[in-house]
């Protein structure tokens, strides 16, 4: 008997320890930015995956990881010449029940122009000029579909790379040069030193933030950036350069103008401010006629009424797609020097309004020029 | 009844394959296309069907070409890299190569190519056969690396716009076959396309 008792209290304790909870150990996170950002790619829904992965290639850019940003600006952006198809997203997305943010997410034109503009700087450092060159002109085309035409095509740094790297090729840059020129507003930009061989991209701030505006939310309105930055100075090898700013962010953002979708939010919002309406009008005054008699059948045919209208202004999501790519800077700054061959060290300020220097920012750069192509390399002052 | 449910089911499962087109994305997930063929995720870039299509007429017209057709011997071609002046990146060594390998099948040994873009490892292993490192040193006479009798290389220009009415891309373009010597073009061909597409209102 005391056999039988020790035998079946071992069988509830080991079926008791074979119940015991999984507990999965502690999540490790590493230090690699990059690599943590891997992992949010992989946890984001599928249409914001393209999004984390322009956020996570600039980060490896910055910190110099051009095969990872490579690899995950190739797979956020669509090709050069890719038209941007309807697919099952976008349809919801234009439908009265879903939001505009159910689509997969290719930007705006000014983040469409910019995930171009660090393709391009990635070609330049692979010793590809010319495809560097291709990427600046399709982030150009990117912001011809601003509203105004005075507001098309007009980034100055892209236009200023375009006839710089031209020039480097033994062509004509002259004519990107004088638009760029025209779009620079009174910023003097330096000519060309089609010797230059290192290759400064600068940027700085931080860059505008999409809001949510309009009755109900349908229409899309930009938070500016900031930056305390005016220009930018670059000293090494015994050469000074001061550059000036060359583009705004939150000025591409907010010149864009009104888009081909917010047509069809507007549609939206329009059902959803009339089905408020209807339910305000019809369900207020129908409980009152239901109170009484002689007026209860009218009185529930207007609460009916009045429920659907608000049944249908509840339901409809007129809201405009607000995802941001949100760590773009706010400014864009360039240089190109004539370095010898070998190392350098290279100490880059940010300059303020009043042309001081910001102590917490400077940054020194190590240059490593070579003689069979440009060193190219991307500065923050965050 | 046996033969009535198998007629269904047959024409069932006829009707289901009958119904999934290779051409359509809601087909199989991997479709293989003629390198020729435009696919379902055509834009207006260079593209697969633009190469090939390319690449087979510039081969037609250098092997046409008087110089080549009426050559003694076998005339040396150098391939230069294409000047890209679209907004298209490419892989600039892809259309060249793809007229060389054409050219190579329907020249019938007419053209000599030389692998120049390989001119470093080419010296490292003369220089190795010379310093007796490998065997074969006793046949190399001095210099034997062929210069070019023509080089061939081409130019892409594009003329890109873009709008709310949609985008549109056309690209120019041409192929040259120069004689290094003189700097004559001796042989010219050029192939346009124009594309337009837009992009859906929710992303316009």
């Amino acid at each position: 008997m005391k056999f039988a008792t020790a035998s079946l209290q071992l069988l509830v304790l080991w079926m008791t320890a074979c119940q015991a909870p999984d507990i999965p150990p502690a999540r490790e996170y590493s230090d690699d930015l990059v690599e943590e950002g891997k992992r949010l790619i992989a946890q984001a829904p599928r249409q914001d995956k393209n999004l984390w992965r322009l956020r996570v290639g600039l980060i490896a850019l910055k910190q110099n990881q051009p095969a990872e940003a490579k690899a995950l600006f190739d797979a956020a952006m669509p090709s050069a010449g890719q038209i941007l198809q309807a697919d099952a997203s976008t349809r919801m997305a234009q439908s009265l029940f879903a939001p505009e943010n159910v689509k997969g997410f290719h930007g705006e034109p000014y983040e469409r122009a910019m995930g171009w503009f660090y393709r391009g700087l990635l070609y330049w450092i692979d010793g590809e000029p010319d495809n560097a060159r291709a990427c600046f002109r399709t982030a150009q085309l990117m912001d011809a579909l601003a509203e105004k035409q005075q507001y098309r095509a007009d980034w100055v740094l892209l236009d200023y790379l375009d006839g710089f790297i031209s020039t480097k090729l033994g062509q004509d840059g002259s004519t990107a040069l004088e638009r760029a020129r025209t779009h620079a507003d009174g910023t003097v930009l330096p000519d060309y030193n089609s010797k230059a061989n290192t290759i400064l991209f600068l940027q700085t701030g931080f860059g505008p933030v999409k809001k949510s505006g309009g009755d109900v939310g349908e229409a899309l309105v930009y938070d500016g950036g900031h930056s305390d930055v005016a220009r930018v100075r670059v000293t090494v090898a015994g050469q000074t350069v001061e550059a000036p700013i060359y583009d705004n962010l939150t000025t591409q953002a907010s010149t864009r103008g009104s888009r081909a979708m917010d047509l069809v939010l507007a549609r939206k919002a329009n059902v959803k401010k009339i089905g408020d309406t209807v339910g305000d009008v019809g369900t207020v005054p129908g409980v009152v006629l239901v109170e009484h008699d002689e007026t209860r059948d009218a009185g529930l045919a207007l609460l009916g009424v009045g429920l659907v209208g608000k049944f249908i202004g509840n339901s409809v999501e007129p809201r405009a797609d607000t995802r941001t790519w949100n760590n773009l800077p706010q400014h864009l700054s360039f240089a190109a020097l004539q370095l010898p061959v070998g190392e350098h060290t290279a100490t880059v300020e940010f300059l303020n309004a009043s042309g001081a220097a910001l102590p917490d920012r400077q940054k020194s750069v190590l240059l490593t020029v070579q003689a069979d192509r440009d060193t190219v390399v991307l500065v923050a002052d965050r | 009844m046996k033969n009535a449910s198998t007629a269904i089911v047959a024409t069932a499962l006829l009707g289901f394959v009958a119904c999934t087109n290779v051409n359509s994305p809601n087909g199989p997930s991997v479709t293989e296309l003629r390198p020729d063929e435009r696919g379902f995720v055509a834009g207006l870039g260079i593209e697969s069907q633009d190469l090939v299509t390319i690449s087979d007429k510039m081969a037609r017209g250098i092997l046409g070409a008087e110089p080549i057709a009426n050559a003694q011997g076998k005339p040396v071609i150098v391939l230069e890299p294409i000047n890209n002046e679209t907004r298209f990146p490419i892989d600039k060594d892809i259309f060249l190569t793809r007229i060389r390998v054409s050219l190579s099948g329907n020249a019938n040994g007419k053209i000599q190519f030389v692998a120049r873009e390989h001119i470093d490892k080419l010296e490292a292993e003369r220089d190795r056969k010379l310093a007796g490192q490998v065997t074969g040193g006793e046949k190399v006479k001095g210099n034997e690396f062929r210069g070019a009798d023509f080089i061939l290389t081409g130019t892409f220009k594009a003329i890109s716009s873009r709008g709310n009415a949609g985008a549109s891309d056309y690209v120019l373009y041409t192929f040259q076959l120069i004689d290094p010597d003189n700097s004559d073009i001796i042989w010219e061909g050029f192939h346009e396309i124009k594309k337009q597409g837009r992009d859906d209102v929710t992303y316009r």
